[in-house]
């Protein structure tokens, strides 16, 4: 009520402002007419008591500016006064604030867009109902879990409301139109009820659904049942077709919907896990487990709880419980990118900072040349807070058109950002501008306003009025402290440049080195796709090791194709498996130190299509079929490790547990060179690669645990032209054979190698973006400082000059006073520097975050920099005609 | 006491809502109006009337509109607002309270401490 009457005459006063001063008039001329016409109605004379009555009034102008007060109009007015005085100012300059605005729009545009990407992505919470009590359980907190470990976690921990787990499973969903590979995980009862979020369509799965033979039911995504049921609701009830197997779908996931959030997150479907026999594996690891803190129970209660279990678990089981760790959910999350997002939103912050140093600088230019102007409205009595007051509103202004075009520019440059950024950053095409980071950019713009603003209008008004105003007043030398605010300004954008290009020098090499890494194969001309027999009639046993065989003959038949062969999971794309192994003739070691090594499954043609070249041996042959001796090749790592000093050749392993007796030898026959595995930028672990076609499990016998896991292979061609080109034929050739084969993942090689490599790719464009921008605005600022000053000197080195100083002298003059700044700045940037490029160091490989040949070549760069901006002013100086110079003033 | 008095600092807004209170005025007749109820002992700098009634009508305890006075001449009267009469109601109090305390002080006497 209150509020809406004042707002009612603040906007009464500002929208009809001439309409309340004429009011204003009309009610005071009729209160001093009414008197007068009571002081005649009194017996006084018309003419005197008209002027009685103005007397008794009072002074009507300061009347009506008290008026104007009690409402608060003055301030609106001063407020108005100032905008539009600003605004002329700034239309006077137009080149000085288009520069102006572009520059703060760069700065305050890119912190918006690294905020956003930093908001969306690392501080909000996980989309789930009260996501930060939800936290994984994993071995060495990132490895999967065995059944019957997850099972006696949740019998036995207190801790939780609840326990889940889910296995990965990637089945072949037919029936509908074409065959497709889609992924998918298998959960427990309990996991999707643990998340809080209710399904659009249907229901969640209920207890008992997990049990065997009651297990085949399913829930969609929204996105599959958008791409592949249009959307139809009532596909509730309806079997689908997975892997061969009719599943109900009894449920639809709201859109946006996502789990799990940091492995198979590109899961289209749920289904429910039945352990079967599973429950007393304990060798086995492919869950991930996942937990709901109960109410009052801090994750470091839940972590003392677990260790305890844990260790009981160890010393009755050892080996199969060491290295359990609780992490919360979103730590895990996040965890791999925080750092790199966190830097970046550092050096964007730096790039804030240096532009505005940079846009202080000229604004103290300006306020220098104001300065008559300013001494004019002193003398005339404005009071210093009310000049300080006219140049921050100048500043606001300035910022607010930066601000806004800032805007525009973040929300540009967050589509650009999503667009490069890499496929392992989570969330990040949540990434939008939104009412957060609007909020951050009129934050930013405010602070940045007052920021650069602030020491320029404190320095244009200190001025001395009788100094200022004198005619024919000279425009000497800088003051002192005016000439040590500017160079501390160029100081610090120098400083903080440098500091950008460390950083983006740093992440340069980082990407130079990985790219000198060698992957152990050539992966240029290599076009892979994953092939699942899944649900088809290639799928039975008795078919399997034909079909792949006969599909790889015929792709190396196919024109363009050099040579071809298949794994089970492509090396940096695929998944890895890891199992221990014993060697024939060793004692049998301690339960949990067997030999272990990275598992893959390759059909003849693999190493010859990959150009793996073997050290020693022989390939997988045709030969090496299932009535053959069970063979395999490791790689060097491997070789070194478990057999130093020895010939691995011919020595014997299995991989099978106790089980088996007598185990199934498998002799080794070659050692290939170390292939990358998982990480691009890591040493490969001791490998094994088993020959698919002999391969029990591969070949899809019942009772194997893995039969789901192994119904698809990928198929590598190595290509004389663009490995592109070749994959349509690839295809037709695949589905020559059976319609229902899902082909998916259809990749290069470079593609593969590519995206192994996006994130310090990424991390190394951005750094350099704002290196570049840091770099170009440091040089302007230096040569505006430099130009200016030397130009303010004319008088001074016309004066040098008359009494005899050189050109020369004069250069150097000009140019060490730049290099002065230069130099004050580089050793303050490289002092940062050092301190700084600590946080970089998970971002680097190959280089130390104190990378001397960084440091010395940033420097060297920034100091050519420096070099080149002052030459056009000391030039212009050299040139300075001492007679003209002494004269002009 | 036929001396006029001078008007209390911060008692002008009170006499104003009380001045309305009975009846919509314009500026001048809550001057008249103010005077008459004081029997002429209270002398009012009428300039003042004005940023005192603005201060209040932006506080929203009086509105105006523009009326036609006693003599057929446009003017502006104020009238009390809701808002107004409450204040009004808790000034008054206040006043009594200050009052019946300040004059408690002064009356009082040797004896009575």
């Amino acid at each position: 009520m209150n509020l809406w009457a004042r707002f009612r005459s603040w906007t009464a006063a500002i929208l009809r402002r001439t309409r309340m001063e004429r009011e204003m008039d009309e009610e005071m001329l009729f209160h001093i007419e009414a008197h007068a016409a009571n002081l005649v109605s009194r017996g006084v004379p018309q003419q005197e008591a008209l002027r009685q009555a103005r007397l008794e009034f009072g002074g009507m102008e300061t009347t009506k500016e008290e008026c104007r007060d009690a409402i608060g109009v003055s301030f609106l007015e001063t407020l108005i006064q100032d905008v539009r005085h600003g605004v002329r100012t700034l239309l006077r300059t137009p080149v000085f604030t288009v520069i102006t605005v572009v520059v703060l729009a760069l700065g305050i545009g890119g912190n918006t867009a690294i905020f956003s990407v930093v908001d969306a992505v690392l501080l909000r919470p996980l989309a789930y109902r009260d996501s930060g009590r939800l936290v994984t359980i994993l071995m060495n907190g990132e490895d999967p879990v065995s059944v019957a470990n997850y099972i006696d976690w949740r019998d036995q921990s207190h801790s939780f409301v609840a326990l889940g787990a889910a296995d990965y499973w990637s089945p072949n969903l037919t029936g509908v139109d074409s065959p497709e590979h889609v992924v998918g995980l298998k959960v427990t009862q309990g996991l999707l009820p643990m998340l809080g979020i209710e399904p659009v369509l249907g229901r969640l799965f209920v207890v008992g659904e997990d049990k065997d033979g009651a297990d085949r039911e399913v829930i969609l995504s929204y996105r599959l049942w958008q791409r592949r049921f249009s959307g139809d609701r009532n596909v509730l009830g309806k079997p689908i077709v997975l892997d061969g197997n009719a599943y109900v779908v009894v449920g639809v996931m709201p859109q946006g919907f996502q789990f799990a959030p940091f492995w198979a997150t590109r899961a289209e479907l749920w289904v429910p896990n039945a352990f079967g026999p599973r429950i007393h594996n304990r060798g086995g690891n492919s869950l991930r487990v996942f937990g709901r803190l109960k109410e009052g129970v801090s994750l470091t209660q839940a972590r003392a709880e677990m260790s305890g279990i844990t260790a009981g678990l160890e010393q009755q089981y050892p080996g199969t419980n060491r290295y359990v760790v609780v992490t919360p959910l979103k730590e895990k999350v996040v965890g791999q990118i925080e750092t790199p997002l966190l830097v970046l939103l550092g050096a964007v912050g730096f790039v804030l900072l240096i532009t505005c140093a940079n846009v202080a600088h000229m604004l103290l230019a300006r306020a220098a040349a104001r300065q008559k102007e300013v001494a004019v409205r002193a003398a005339l009595g404005a009071r210093r807070g009310r000049i300080i007051r006219q140049f921050l509103t100048e500043s606001l202004l300035l910022g607010g058109l930066g601000g806004a075009a800032g805007l525009g520019l973040a929300a540009l440059a967050t589509r650009a950002l999503i667009a490069i950024s890499p496929a392992n950053i989570p969330r990040v095409q949540t990434v939008t501008i939104d009412l957060r980071a609007a909020l951050f950019l009129f934050s930013a713009t405010i602070l940045t306003s007052v920021g650069f603003g602030l020491a320029p209008a404190l320095q244009a008004s200190s001025i001395n009025v009788n100094d200022s105003l004198k005619e024919g007043g000279r425009s000497n030398s800088e003051g002192i402290s005016r000439r040590r605010l500017r160079g501390l300004l160029v100081i610090s954008e120098f400083a903080l440049a440098l500091m950008l290009l460390i950083g983006a020098g740093l992440m340069i090499r980082t990407f130079a080195a990985l790219q000198a890494v060698d992957a152990g194969f050539n992966p240029h001309n290599v076009i892979s796709m994953v092939v699942s027999v899944a649900g088809s009639k290639e799928a039975d046993p008795s078919r399997r090791a034909i079909f792949y065989h006969q599909l790889i003959e015929r792709v190396r038949s196919l024109p363009g194709v050099q040579a071809a062969g298949a794994i089970n999971h492509l090396p940096l794309a695929g998944d890895l498996w890891g199992w221990p192994f014993v060697i024939e003739g060793r004692p049998k070691p301690r339960p949990g130190e067997s030999p272990g090594a990275v598992y893959r499954m390759v059909a003849p043609g693999y190493f010859e299509a990959m150009r793996l070249p073997l050290i020693r041996g022989r390939y997988v042959s045709e030969a090496d079929n299932v009535t053959a001796p069970g063979v395999v090749i490791i790689n060097e790592r491997a070789a070194k490790e478990y057999w130093p000093g020895e010939d691995p050749i011919g020595k014997r392993i299995s991989f099978d547990d106790d089980k088996a007796s007598p185990p199934t030898w498998l002799t080794i026959i070659g050692v290939a060179k170390d292939a990358k595995q998982d990480d691009w930028a890591a040493t490969p672990s001791p490998e094994v690669y088993l020959a698919a076609f002999q391969n029990h499990d591969f070949l899809g016998d019942s009772g194997s645990d893995l039969a789901s896991h192994v119904s698809y292979m990928t198929l590598v061609a190595r290509t004389a032209g663009d490995p592109a080109t070749v994959a349509p034929s690839m295809k037709e050739a695949t589905w020559s054979f059976d319609r229902n084969l899902a082909i998916s993942e259809v990749v290069t090689m470079d593609g593969v190698v590519a995206e192994a490599n996006a994130q310090p790719r990424f991390e190394m464009r951005l750094l350099t973006i704002f290196a570049a921008v840091a770099l170009i605005l440091s040089t302007v600022g230096i040569y505006g400082v430099i130009s200016y000053s030397a130009s303010r000197r004319t008088h001074e080195i016309g004066v040098r000059m008359s009494l005899g100083a050189t050109r020369g002298d004069v250069l150097l003059l000009v140019v060490r006073q730049a290099m002065w700044l230069a130099l004050a700045g580089s050793v303050a940037g490289i002092v940062g520097a050092l301190l700084l490029s600590r946080l970089m160091t998970k971002l680097l490989y190959g280089v130390q975050p104190t990378d001397p040949a960084t440091f010395v070549a940033v420097a060297t760069l920034l100091g050519l920099v420096a070099m080149l901006a002052c030459y056009i002013p000391a030039w212009r100086a050299m040139r300075i005609d001492p007679v003209a110079a002494l004269r002009c003033e | 006491m036929d001396k006029q008095l001078d008007l209390l600092q911060g008692t002008l807004d009170m006499l104003i809502l009380k001045a309305i209170s009975l009846s919509p005025l314009h500026g001048y007749g809550i001057l008249l109006r103010i005077q008459q109820m004081s029997k002429e002992r209270l002398e009012i700098q009428q300039g003042s009337l004005y940023p005192a009634l603005y201060r209040l009508e932006h506080h929203g305890w009086i509105a105006s509109e523009w009326g036609e006075s006693e003599n057929k001449r446009r003017a502006r009267f104020y009238r009390l607002t809701a808002a107004g009469k409450r204040r009004l109601q808790s000034e008054s109090k206040r006043w009594n309270q200050m009052t019946t305390v300040i004059a408690g002080i002064l009356q009082a006497t040797p004896e009575e401490l």
